[in-house]
């Protein structure tokens, strides 16, 4: 497969087009511009990673941070300039029109209109999104349109820290692993795949790399128990992205491409679906030539007649639906959990996932939803509580973002069906 | 005239006299906000009109397991849980009922309820909305201030004072002033009756002093400031509050003050234990931030069970804590790490006597709180229907259209008999009526619980296929 050629992005997050251009506007000097685009990236809470940062708080920069920094800067240019955002001339930078109106579309709060725009510049460029979306669904997964990457720790499959001590306990761990992996492939695309032979060269790998020892029963260097979880982790991955699904790209230019596709709401991708251990990655959007369904709308029309409908359905035709998977959500999480209130972003994802619709589509509805809870004119109560907020927590990184709701975060959430309702 | 002259032409309250006659009311008996607002005037919201049959199951527990239960046994409850199970929200009948308890306990001081074992008073505490009461200290001032509004001060200077005169005057008859006891409590507030009856304040004061229980509090206590001066101040609750807000800092001193100081002025004043209800507790950790939650737990725990204070020692301030449903969740993590959870378990595993459940209402208490408002308001008494112009149907309906909610139901019910009285015709309200005045759609759904599990969404199949 030959996508993702076109551009390897070197960061996810789309709101760096936003900050590049907004220091732009501001100054034309390269220089001045970097210092601008420095502060608003912390302003925004952006990283390296695909997730926002937690602490806004500005600190010294190190001569290694400004250096990566920069070298973000230059790649966001270079994205910029390649979509005609902006022009470069020997020291100075330039708006284009389309980029006075991406920053337009932002300082207006029209976010869907910003991500459009992005979304039709980099489409133009390559079709990159239609043949991802394409390539999901290529592959025979149940439910169709699915991509996994299954992820066990060591813990998950039972093998304490404490007790993985020697180089034959990691082994056992890998052939573990190797029964779940192949479970999983039988379950979820039904390929009847043996991964021995992968996972002797696995560990042949590892060994060579001086990971483990050649004597099953020498310790191994405790030191690099994280490296090599990492090193049997992302050699999964790989297997999954090259062999299984059959992309030529790097794991790193898939995941910037989908985490792109997942702001924009054509694509969802988490680490968080309740009931499975890993990535899944999915469509919310078809590629195809036309649609009867009012349930779609088209953001983009092909050169050869084919075109990206993104899955909108309105609240009118979906309400239903959307109460009913809210509230199986529910009660599908509060199985695990003893207290009335369970988790909104857990809630958040199996509702995307069986509705196939974006995050912010999600919130949209909760909202209406809640609103007319609050209004009772809804069949069931709905209770969204705040019980902890992201910078309350230890974390560096929004690796869920918080679900915004009637102005305020929530994070929790609590269904009462007693009326009108069999349980 | 000028506009600055002009008044309007109604000068006080107007009331649509004459809209309610035919249903035999004086008025519209339900409140339009039917919210506890316990300092408002109006009666039907200030939760004077209270059935005491609904919440019957609660109350008994509240008294089996804290008010009749001696102070002096050590191991009585120090902390329990009003917990609300009904899950619809605000508005169940919580704040009412704690009005209720806190006139009950208060009527007597529990010496009635306890069988004399227990001479406690009630304070009702409610957490200030949007975050100011986020910390502990905040908190204790709002208990303080819960004091000063029930003036329980005032009456412990006047009981030490008429111990006292009895004290240093055996032979004064006091049978005539002990009639009246609530004039006797005004005269022991001014010193002119004093000086009238010819009392020494000095002797009396320090005879206050003096009180075993006055021993362990530091000397610019109130009550104790004046000792060592010729002419002896006449302490009044003022100067607790004064000396709350301008000497004690914030913290450890008025700790001290709440916790040991005044627990021993209050056991001085023959009292052995106070209950105190915090309403809406929720209002507390909605705001906190997990280091927040800890803390305030901590300081809780050291407060009321382990501390140096002489309240922890003897459990004189028993706290229930009234909790909607879901509060738990907010603060599990917070009482576990604070030990709280040992003490007081808030998510107990077996069926404590701590936790108090407070239950949703059902079609009976539906009509029961009907018929105790509209019986406030009745301009002639009624026989046999004391529900009209209500009908039996139409109640079960506004319980059910209402989720047995208290509120909503007062509520529902105001608006029914708003509409009834504006139609000439309308004579009784039945269940045709109501459903013909249903207020908004109802998103009825097919959101039947049943098992079937929802197949995810197949977009492309969607997409392809023909117009639904």
């Amino acid at each position: 497969m030959s996508i993702m050629r076109i551009i390897k992005p070197a960061f996810t997050l789309l709101e760096y087009f936003y900050v590049l251009l907004k220091s732009v506007e501001r100054s034309a000097e390269r220089r001045d511009v970097f210092e601008l685009f420095k502060v608003l990236k912390h302003q925004y809470g952006l990283g390296e990673s695909k997730y926002k940062t937690v602490t806004r708080d500005r600190k010294e920069l190190t001569s290694a941070q400004e250096n990566r920094y920069l070298y973000t800067f230059d790649r966001v240019i270079d994205e910029a300039r390649e979509y005609g955002l902006l022009k470069e001339t020997r020291e100075s930078l330039i708006l284009t029109p389309a980029g006075v109106k991406i920053i337009r579309d932002f300082d207006n709060q029209d976010f869907d209109k910003f991500h459009q725009q992005l979304f039709s510049l980099m489409e133009k460029k390559g079709a990159v999104f239609r043949n991802l979306i394409a390539s999901i669904y290529n592959v025979q997964s149940h439910p169709p349109g699915l991509l996994i990457f299954p992820i066990y720790s060591p813990r998950l499959l039972n093998f304490e820290r404490a007790e993985i001590k020697k180089t034959s306990h990691l082994i056992d761990y890998s052939w573990a692993l190797v029964k779940k992996l192949e479970a999983d492939l039988m379950k979820h695309l039904n390929f009847d795949r043996q991964l021995k032979k992968r996972n002797d060269e696995l560990l042949v790998n590892l060994t060579r790399a001086g990971f483990l020892s050649e004597d099953p029963s020498m310790p191994f260097d405790p030191k690099k128990y994280n490296a090599i979880n990492k090193r049997i982790r992302d050699y999964w991955i790989n297997y999954f992205l090259r062999d299984i699904y059959g992309y030529s790209s790097s794991w790193s230019a898939f995941e910037r491409w989908v985490y792109r596709g997942k702001q924009i709401g054509i694509l969802h991708a988490t680490e968080f679906l309740p009931h499975f251990h890993g990535k899944i990655v999915y469509p919310t959007s078809v590629v195809i030539e036309k649609t009867l369904s009012s349930d779609f709308r088209e953001i983009y029309a092909y050169r050869d007649g084919m075109k990206l409908f993104v899955h909108r359905p309105s609240w009118d035709r979906i309400q239903n639906k959307f109460v009913k998977s809210l509230v199986d959500g529910y009660f599908d999480l509060r199985r695990s959990n003893q207290s009335y209130f369970i988790s909104l972003t857990s809630l958040r994802e199996l509702v995307c996932f069986k509705l196939k619709i974006s995050e912010r589509l999600f919130e949209s509805y909760l909202e209406r939803a809640y609103r007319l809870n609050l209004a009772n004119r809804l069949a069931v109560r709905i209770s969204l509580e705040v019980d902890k907020l992201p910078e309350e927590t230890k974390a560096a990184y929004l690796t869920r973002e918080p679900v915004m709701v009637d102005g305020r975060h929530r994070n929790i959430i609590a269904i009462d069906v007693t009326k009108g309702v069999n349980r | 005239m000028s506009t600055l002259l002009r008044r309007p032409s109604d000068g006080g309250q107007f009331e649509a006299r004459g809209r309610f006659e035919r249903f035999n009311l004086e008025e519209n008996p339900f409140p339009s906000d039917p919210f506890v607002n316990k300092d408002s005037t109006d009666k039907r919201v200030n939760g004077e009109i209270y059935e005491v049959e609904i919440r019957r199951p609660e109350y008994e527990k509240i008294e089996e397991n804290f008010l009749r239960h001696p102070q002096a046994d050590l191991n009585h409850i120090r902390l329990g849980y009003l917990v609300d199970t009904s899950f619809v929200g605000r508005g169940n009948g919580k704040s009412a009922f704690l009005v209720n308890l806190q006139q009950n306990i208060n009527k007597e001081y529990c010496l009635d309820i306890s069988d004399g074992h227990n001479k406690c008073f009630a304070l009702l505490v409610t957490p200030e909305a949007g975050g100011r009461t986020k910390t502990f200290p905040s908190f204790v001032d709002q208990m303080f201030d819960a004091i000063l509004r029930l003036r329980i001060i005032d009456e412990c200077l006047a009981i030490l004072r008429l111990e006292a005169i009895t004290k240093l005057y055996p032979r004064t008859d006091l049978t005539e002033d002990l009639k009246n006891e609530k004039s006797l409590r005004e005269r022991l507030r001014s010193p002119e009756w004093f000086w009238e009856r010819d009392f020494d304040l000095s002797a009396i004061s320090e005879t206050v002093a003096s009180n075993e229980f006055l021993q362990a509090v530091p000397p610019t206590f109130p009550v104790l400031r004046g000792r060592p001066s010729l002419i002896k101040p006449f302490e009044t609750e003022g100067d607790f509050a004064n000396y709350y807000v301008q000497d004690l800092k914030k913290g450890k001193e008025r700790y001290d003050f709440l916790f040991s100081h005044l627990v021993r002025f209050f056991q001085a004043a023959g009292f052995n234990g106070a209950y105190v209800l915090v309403d809406d507790f929720e209002r507390i950790p909605d705001f906190q931030s997990a280091r927040q939650k800890r803390d305030f737990a901590l300081e809780l725990r050291s407060c009321l069970f382990d501390g140096t204070f002489t309240n922890a020692k003897i459990g004189f301030y028993n706290m229930i804590l009234v909790l909607h449903a879901g509060v738990q969740r907010l603060i599990e993590e917070a009482w576990a790490l604070s030990g709280m959870e040992n003490r007081a378990p808030i998510s107990p595993r077996v069926d404590s006597s701590h936790v108090i459940a407070f239950e949703k209402l059902s079609e009976n208490h539906a009509s029961l709180l009907l018929k105790k408002y509209l019986s406030e308001y009745r301009i002639a008494p009624v026989g046999s229907d004391p529900l009209s112009p209500f009908t039996n149907d139409a109640v079960r309906l506004i319980g059910e259209m209402s989720e047995y909610n208290a509120s909503k139901i007062l509520k529902t019910a105001y608006e029914l008999l708003e509409k009834a009285a504006s139609l000439e015709n309308q004579a009784i309200i039945d269940r045709d009526f109501v459903l013909a005045n249903k207020g908004g759609i109802e998103i009825t759904t097919e959101i039947a619980r049943d098992n079937k599990e929802t197949e995810p969404e197949d977009l492309m199949k969607k997409a392809r296929k023909a117009e639904d």
